[in-house]
């Protein structure tokens, strides 16, 4: 019998880099995303997750604009990019982009940010490293599920949409690819990232995976 | 390290641990420039043991300089944080003069080394080898303009640079990472006290316990605004019974201090519920004591580098309302952890809040006591500061460990 690949639990932290790039308009802060780097775009915006939404927005541009700018309607049209929408950083950029650029059409001159309030981009630098955890079976998965710390659970959901690209994540590719179980790889699948902290997200994998436990213990599997 | 476990983050014990692995028996040195008094010294004091316990030779020097040099240096801290001050050209050779005088006698040789602040930065003509990093603690966001330039001719010379907040970055053509400081949770500073300690602790600075204590814990620096302080606590007053207690150790590279210390003891005078406490070095009971007996604590800086008494109050489950300005405001979410001020009026208003919402002040504390726990322990400082050196060494955005 071929043996199952384990799953491996792994977390990340980054630390910030300034890009030396700042903004203090809504203009400044357009041009300043149509010419960061890919890396401060993701900073910005995927990363923001990992705040646990603390916030009413769902990325830094949104947050400026709302607290600092006291654009409001801009930080809610910024709010609403989710940026798992996209395939590449560049297509998030654009949309951003566009609707700035929409913005400052009907509005041509807003506020700008008062001294020290600035935008200031910055880029991460991540570590990876192994948490010493690793899963046989779907059982001993949920048990690491419950307790493994916000930042694996941040880094196998959320950053592996981007590492891996079309929706997937370190998850349900495990499941489906792994354990052969399609279903609950979809169910994980269909969870929407954009619309929950990562305790949100633990809670609802938890439960699939419970469900699925449970099903397999009454059908005697 | 296995103290730490159940205080702080598993992630942060867990990269430290691998990143021990990896810079286990290298050198890493820190040098500053007073080894008592303020928050460098302080986490310094700290960090040592535990980078020891990682299995990395980590040494601690602090350069030497008479009153001259140490006057030189607070007028170049103070043009830093915007204050118009004149340094000549004789006053930056004798800087430079006195940072040579201390290469001859310091030991530089070190696999990483980490510079404090403006005062030892002149060290870095005299490296032999190694990463030599430059850890700015002030908020350089506004400075006299001359004054950072000069200092930045020895910055850029580094081989990278850390700031405590994004917005003191320069543009210094070298990697500027953005680090926070942080608290031990485990010091004397900070660790659990039973209600016995802190009441002998009140009787003994003659604090009474008998009404809502409101206190700011700070160096005498007009920077911290003490007046300020006093004065939103006379608008309170009004409507609520209640102490200020003020409370500050010096620090020997402060020689401002006695005079600040002077004019607040003035503006207090007539006042027997104004407390103005010089408390010795390594007060740092004393220091819990307080911040555990305090009603509502205070931070109205009026510039900071990051304020790290906020977070030492947080970390003790209190409502803190600190100045909108530095590092205070990534500790205070406003609304949520604290409140973030602009004025006497202001600090007023929110003190009568907390001191007529208990229950909020309460639920506001637990908040900010799990922001500190996630973002502000020493566990995540020294991990960081490990991570600047391995990034260094091993380009790249990603890096696998």
């Amino acid at each position: 019998m071929e043996e199952i690949r384990p799953f491996e639990f792994k977390e990340c932290v980054s630390i910030i880099k300034s890009t030396g790039k700042s903004a203090k308009s809504l203009r400044g802060l357009r041009d300043m995303i149509a010419s960061v780097s890919g890396d401060s775009i993701f900073h910005h915006t995927y990363q923001y997750f990992l705040k646990g939404h603390a916030l009413e927005y769902t990325n830094d541009f949104a947050h400026w604009a709302g607290e600092s700018l006291e654009e409001r309607a801009l930080c809610e049209r910024l709010s609403n990019i989710d940026p798992y929408d996209f395939k590449e950083i560049d297509d998030l950029r654009s949309e951003l982009l566009r609707v700035i650029d929409e913005y400052i059409e009907n509005f041509p001159e807003p506020r700008e940010a008062v001294e020290g309030d600035e935008f200031y981009f910055n880029e991460p630098v991540t570590l990876v490293f192994p948490v010493g955890t690793r899963a046989r079976n779907l059982a001993e998965f949920l048990t690491a599920a419950k307790y493994i710390d916000q930042g694996s659970f941040y880094f196998h959901f959320y950053e592996a949409r981007v590492r891996l690209g079309g929706g997937v994540d370190d998850f349900s590719k495990w499941f489906e690819d792994a354990l052969g179980r399609k279903k609950l790889a979809e169910k994980i699948r269909a969870i929407d990232p954009f619309m929950h902290s990562v305790e949100g997200i633990r809670e609802h994998m938890v439960k699939a995976v419970e469900e699925e436990v449970r099903t397999d213990m009454e059908s005697g599997l | 390290m296995k103290r730490y476990a159940g205080i702080a983050p598993q992630r942060d014990l867990l990269l430290l641990k691998r990143l021990g692995e990896r810079l286990k028996g290298r050198s890493f040195l820190h040098i500053n420039s007073t080894r008592a008094g303020g928050g460098v010294a302080e986490i310094l004091q700290r960090m040592m043991p535990i980078l020891q316990e990682l299995g990395i030779d980590a040494r601690w020097e602090v350069i030497e300089g008479d009153e001259r040099f140490f006057d030189i240096t607070k007028k170049i801290h103070n043009a830093l944080q915007g204050n118009p001050e004149e340094i000549t050209e004789e006053m930056w050779n004798y800087h430079f003069e006195v940072n040579r005088r201390n290469a001859e006698r310091l030991n530089l040789d070190a696999d990483a080394v980490l510079i404090h602040d403006p005062q030892p930065a002149p060290l870095v003509e005299f490296r032999k080898r190694g990463k030599w990093i430059w850890r700015c603690h002030i908020d350089v966001s506004k400075p006299r303009k001359e004054v950072c330039d000069y200092l930045m001719r020895y910055c850029r010379k580094y081989d990278s640079a850390i700031f405590s907040v994004s917005k003191f970055a320069k543009t210094m053509g070298i990697p500027e990472f953005i680090i926070p400081p942080s608290i031990d949770p485990l010091s004397d500073k900070n660790r659990d006290m039973s209600e016995s300690a802190i009441r002998e602790t009140l009787d003994k600075l003659g604090i009474p316990a008998d009404r809502p204590m409101l206190l700011q814990v700070s160096r005498f620096d007009r920077f911290k605004d003490p007046i300020g302080v006093i004065k939103a606590y006379r608008m309170v007053k009004k409507y609520n019974d209640c102490i200020l207690v003020l409370a500050g150790s010096p620090a020997t590279d402060d020689p401002e201090g006695e005079e600040v210390l002077k004019e607040v003891q003035e503006y207090a005078a007539d006042d027997p519920d104004i407390r103005i406490l010089l408390l010795p070095l390594f007060s740092d009971r004393d220091i819990n004591a307080l911040q555990r007996a305090a009603t509502v604590v205070l931070q109205k800086s009026l510039k900071e580098g990051f304020g790290l008494t906020v977070s030492e109050a947080m970390w003790k489950g209190k409502p803190v309302i600190g100045g909108a300005i530095g590092g205070i405001p990534l500790q205070i979410v406003h609304g949520v952890t604290g409140f973030l001020v602009h004025s006497s009026e202001g600090t007023a208003f929110r003190i009568r809040q907390f001191l007529n919402n208990p229950e909020m002040a309460r639920r506001m504390g637990e908040k900010g006591r799990e922001h500190v726990r996630g973002n502000f322990l020493i566990t995540r400082q020294i991990r960081d500061y490990l991570t600047v050196w391995y990034c260094l060494e091993n380009k790249g955005t990603l890096i696998e460990l």
